[in-house]
C-alpha cells in the first residue's frame, strides 16, 4: 500500500462510524521501491489529496524527513520538494501491518502490500 | 527375425511419438520403471488385465505398481528394481498380446512416473456413519437372494430399481402417501433394526425401501434425498461389491468415501441434508488410502484401482408430511421460492458468495492466464484521461486494464484475493498503480476521490436489482463532479458477438441448480442466453493428475442485461449517460456525475 492510496481510504461504511478518517497505520514491514518520477503528475495530484493526512501518515511510519507539514506556495515549481513528495506518495510501501479505524478500532490487515478493506454484511450501516 | 525387426521399429516409433506429443523421455537401458506404450486407461487396459498378462507371460517379479492416467493410451509399471523391470521387458515387449484382436504390447524404460495420488483435505461429512461388517457373509447371501432383482421392475438409465412400502416417484423425488404399495418391506430386514439398536441407533422401523442394482459401469448422479418427504435419517445397506461414493458440499468440498459390501451407512444431519452424494458410472474405483501427513491422518486417492462387481444397495427411508424443518437451507426444498428480483439481501449475498467470490478464488490462476490485453474500449476511454487524474478500476481482476502510465494514479480494487495478487504482480512496476481489496457495495474509499472510474464486467455478478443499483450508487459516490465512468456488463443478446458457437445449439434447461431455494438454470457455454439470471460454467484447466479428479467445473452467477437496462440503472443512480453502446456481447455505458 502506497501512502497516496492510504490518503483515500476510510472506514465510514462501518455501522456507527461517522467519518472513519484517516485510518491509523501500523506497519511491521515497509519497503521503498524506486519508480519513475513524473513531476507533472505529482504537482497535479497534490491538490486532490489531504496533505496534512499524508504528512501524519508518513511521520507515523518514520518517512516524514524533510517533508513540510503544510504545503508551501508555488510548491509545483520546487523540484526538490516534488521529488520528496514523489518518494513519500509512490515509493514508500507498507508491505505488512494493519490500518485502524479511528472511531471503532476495527483493524484492516495489510498483507503482501494489499490492504484488505472487506467488511462483513453485519458490520455495515 | 524379420518380425523382431518390425517390432523394434514399431516400438521406437511409439517411443518417439511419446516424446514429441507428451514430452516423455524413453530409455534403452533398464530402469525400475517402464512405460506400456500402447495400452492405458483409454484403451480399456486396467489392473485386472495387467494381472492376467503377468501370469500368462510368467513374470515372476514382486507385483509392480500400475499407474494409468485418465484418458491416456499408455500406462506405467513401477518395479522394485531395474532387473525385474528387465525381466518383464524381455517377457512381454513385442510378444504379449493385450487384447482379443491380438494387439502386440510395446514396452520401453522411463525414469519418472507421474505422481497421480490426490490428497483429500476434507474430513467425511458430519452425520455420516458407516458400520463395516454389519452383515455376516451368510446373511449377505440371504439378502442377495431376496433382493437380486431379476426381472426389471423399473428401468432407469443407469441401474435397476424396485420399491417396497411406497413407490419412489422419480419426477418429484417423493412418495405418494395415499398410495402405499401392496409389497411391504420384507421381514428379513427385521434383524437390521435390532442390530442398529445394538450399535446405539434407536431409530424405529422405516416404511419405505428402494433397492438399487448396479452392474459394473453403472452409477447414480449426485443428489440429496429430497428433504420434505423423508425423515431425518436415511439408511443404506450395501451388498455384493465395495464402491467409492462421492460426497460434494455446496461450498466446493469433495470427499470420496469407501462404502464396503455388508456395511450399513447411516446418513443424518449434514450428511443427510447439506451434502450431495453419488456414484460415478465406471468399471473400477480408485483405492483410497490413509496416510500420516504432518501428524494428521489424511485420505489419499491413489492411482491404484479395483474392479467393481455387481452391487445391490438397500435404501431405507421414513416418510413425513409438511415443510421440512431442517436447519440446512442450501439444498432444502421447503425454502420459499421467489424470483431473484425479490429475494432477501442475505440470500443474494449467499448466492454471490458461493457462485461469484468463491469461484473466482478457485479459478483465479487459470482465469488470469486467459486475460492478457487491456480491452480496446478501455484504452479508448483512458486516452481522454488527463495527467494528474485519479482513476479507480473497480473489479480490476488480474489488472489487465491497468495501463503503463506514470502521469495518472490507477487504484485497482478487487474482491478476489487470488486475482488481486496476480494484479499486484502485473502492476508492480507501474509507478502510479496500487491495489486494494474491496467490494463495490461497501467500498472503503472516500467520497468524490476519483476523476475517472472503470468498472468492467462486474455489475452483472450482483444478484438483485437493489444490489446492482447500490453498486452504481457507489460509483456515483466515489466520482468527483463531472467525473466519468465506463461501465460494461454482459448482454443477454449474444447474436452480434463471437461468443456464440456455430455448431452448438442451446439445450433448453439442461439442468437447474437450487441455491438457497432459488432455482438457477445452468447455461450451456457458447450458446444464446435463455434466461436473465443464470449460472455459467467455468471449466478449470488444472495441472493436477487427471485420474479421479474432483469436479473442475465451477458455476458463476450472472445477471445478463437487456438493451437499455444498464442505461436505466445508471439514471436511477443519478449518473448521466454520455454514450452507450454494444460491443462484442457487452452493453457499455460512459456516464458522468453532474
Amino acid at each position: 500500500m502506497k501512502l497516496i492510496t492510504h490518503n483515500m481510504l476510510t472506514s465510514k461504511c462501518l455501522k456507527g462510524v461517522v467519518t472513519g478518517y484517516p485510518l491509523a497505520i501500523n506497519a511491521t514491514d515497509i519497503k521503498v521501491k524506486e519508480v519513475d518520477f513524473n513531476p507533472e503528475f505529482i504537482s497535479r495530484v497534490i491538490p486532490k489529496l489531504d496533505w496534512e493526512v499524508l504528512w501524519v501518515a508518513a511521520d507515523s511510519i518514520g518517512h516524514s524527513d524533510g517533508l513540510p507539514r503544510s504545503l508551501e506556495n508555488k510548491y509545483d515549481e520546487n523540484e526538490e520538494f516534488l521529488k520528496k513528495a514523489h518518494k513519500v506518495l509512490l515509493e514508500v510501501e507498507v508491505e505488512e501491518g494493519h490500518l485502524t479505524c479511528p472511531e471503532s478500532g476495527r483493524q484492516f490487515p495489510i498483507s503482501k502490500g494489499i490492504p484488505n478493506m472487506l467488511l462483513n454484511e453485519a458490520e455495515v450501516q | 527375425m524379420e518380425d523382431d525387426r518390425k517390432h523394434e521399429k514399431k516400438r521406437k516409433r511409439f517411443a518417439a511419438r511419446l516424446n514429441t506429443l507428451k514430452g516423455i523421455v524413453c530409455y534403452e537401458d533398464p530402469r525400475p520403471n517402464v512405460i506400456l506404450c500402447n495400452v492405458g486407461q483409454a484403451t480399456g487396459f486396467d489392473k485386472q488385465k495387467l494381472m492376467k498378462l503377468l501370469t500368462e507371460y510368467k513374470v515372476n517379479t514382486p507385483l509392480p505398481k500400475f499407474v494409468a492416467e485418465k484418458g491416456e493410451s499408455y500406462s506405467y509399471l513401477m518395479f522394485d528394481k531395474a532387473e525385474n523391470a528387465s525381466l518383464f521387458y524381455e517377457a512381454c515387449n513385442g510378444k504379449a498380446q493385450v487384447d482379443e484382436n491380438g494387439t502386440t504390447l510395446y514396452v520401453t524404460f522411463v525414469e519418472n512416473v507421474p505422481d497421480t495420488d490426490i490428497i483429500c483435505k476434507h474430513p467425511n461429512p458430519k452425520g455420516l456413519h458407516i458400520i463395516p461388517d454389519f452383515l455376516t457373509e451368510d446373511e449377505e447371501k440371504l439378502f442377495l437372494n431376496t433382493f437380486n432383482i431379476q426381472h426389471v421392475e423399473t428401468t432407469l438409465k443407469n441401474r435397476q430399481v424396485k420399491h417396497y412400502g411406497y413407490e419412489f416417484r422419480y419426477g418429484s423425488n417423493d412418495v405418494d402417501l395415499s398410495c402405499p404399495l401392496q409389497e411391504k418391506i420384507p421381514k428379513i430386514c427385521k434383524l437390521l433394526w435390532r442390530r442398529l439398536q445394538h450399535y446405539g441407533y434407536d431409530l424405529g422401523v422405516p416404511v419405505q425401501l428402494t433397492v438399487n442394482k448396479y452392474l459394473p459401469g453403472q452409477g447414480i448422479p449426485s443428489h440429496v434425498d429430497k428433504h420434505s418427504p423423508f425423515g431425518e435419517t436415511i439408511l443404506a445397506l450395501s451388498l455384493g461389491s465395495n464402491v467409492v461414493m462421492d460426497w460434494k458440499h455446496h461450498t466446493g468440498k469433495y470427499v470420496p468415501v469407501m462404502v464396503e459390501a455388508r456395511s450399513m451407512m447411516i446418513m443424518q444431519d449434514e450428511a443427510r441434508y447439506d451434502w450431495q452424494h453419488g456414484i460415478q458410472p465406471r468399471m473400477w474405483d480408485p483405492v483410497l488410502d490413509v496416510r500420516l501427513i504432518d501428524n494428521e491422518k489424511v485420505k489419499v486417492i491413489t492411482s491404484d484401482t479395483v474392479q467393481r462387481e455387481m452391487r445391490i444397495s438397500l435404501t431405507f427411508r421414513w416418510t413425513r408430511c409438511g415443510p421440512c424443518k431442517c436447519e440446512y437451507k442450501m439444498l432444502c426444498d421447503s425454502i420459499e421460492r421467489n424470483i431473484p428480483e425479490t429475494i432477501s439481501n442475505d440470500v443474494a449475498s449467499n448466492i454471490e458468495d458461493i457462485h461469484v467470490h468463491q469461484v473466482y478464488e478457485q479459478i483465479a490462476g487459470h482465469f488470469s492466464t486467459t486475460r492478457h490485453k487491456p480491452w480496446p474500449k478501455v484504452v479508448d476511454f483512458m486516452q481522454h484521461v488527463p495527467a494528474g487524474s485519479i482513476v479507480l478500476d473497480l473489479g480490476c481482476g488480474n489488472g489487465k486494464n491497468i495501463l503503463n502510465r506514470t502521469d495518472i494514479l490507477q487504484v485497482a480494487g478487487e474482491r478476489s484475493s487470488g486475482l488481486l495478487e496476480e494484479c499486484k504482480g502485473l502492476t508492480a512496476r507501474i509507478s502510479g498503480a496500487d491495489c486494494i481489496r474491496l467490494d463495490l457495495l461497501n467500498t472503503g474509499l472516500k467520497d468524490e476521490c476519483a476523476d475517472f472510474i472503470i468498472c468492467v464486467a462486474v455489475v452483472h455478478h450482483f444478484s438483485t436489482q437493489a444490489r446492482r443499483l447500490h453498486s452504481l450508487q457507489t460509483i456515483h459516490r466515489l466520482l468527483r463532479t463531472n467525473g466519468q465512468a465506463l461501465i460494461t456488463v454482459w448482454a443477454k443478446d449474444q447474436t452480434k458477438s463471437s461468443y456464440l458457437s456455430r455448431t452448438r445449439a442451446p439445450l433448453l434447461d439442461r439442468h437447474k441448480l437450487t441455491v438457497g431455494g432459488i432455482h438457477l438454470p445452468v447455461h450451456e457455454n457458447r450458446t444464446q442466453f435463455q434466461h436473465k439470471d443464470l449460472l455459467v460454467p467455468w471449466n478449470l484447466r488444472s495441472k493436477a493428475p487427471p485420474l479421479q479428479q474432483p469436479d473442475t467445473t465451477f458455476l458463476r452467477y450472472y445477471h445478463v442485461f437487456d438493451e437499455g437496462e444498464l442505461d436505466q440503472l445508471c439514471r436511477d443512480a443519478r449518473l448521466a449517460i454520455v454514450r452507450s453502446f454494444y460491443e462484442e456481447g457487452n452493453w457499455c455505458v460512459v456516464c458522468m456525475k453532474v
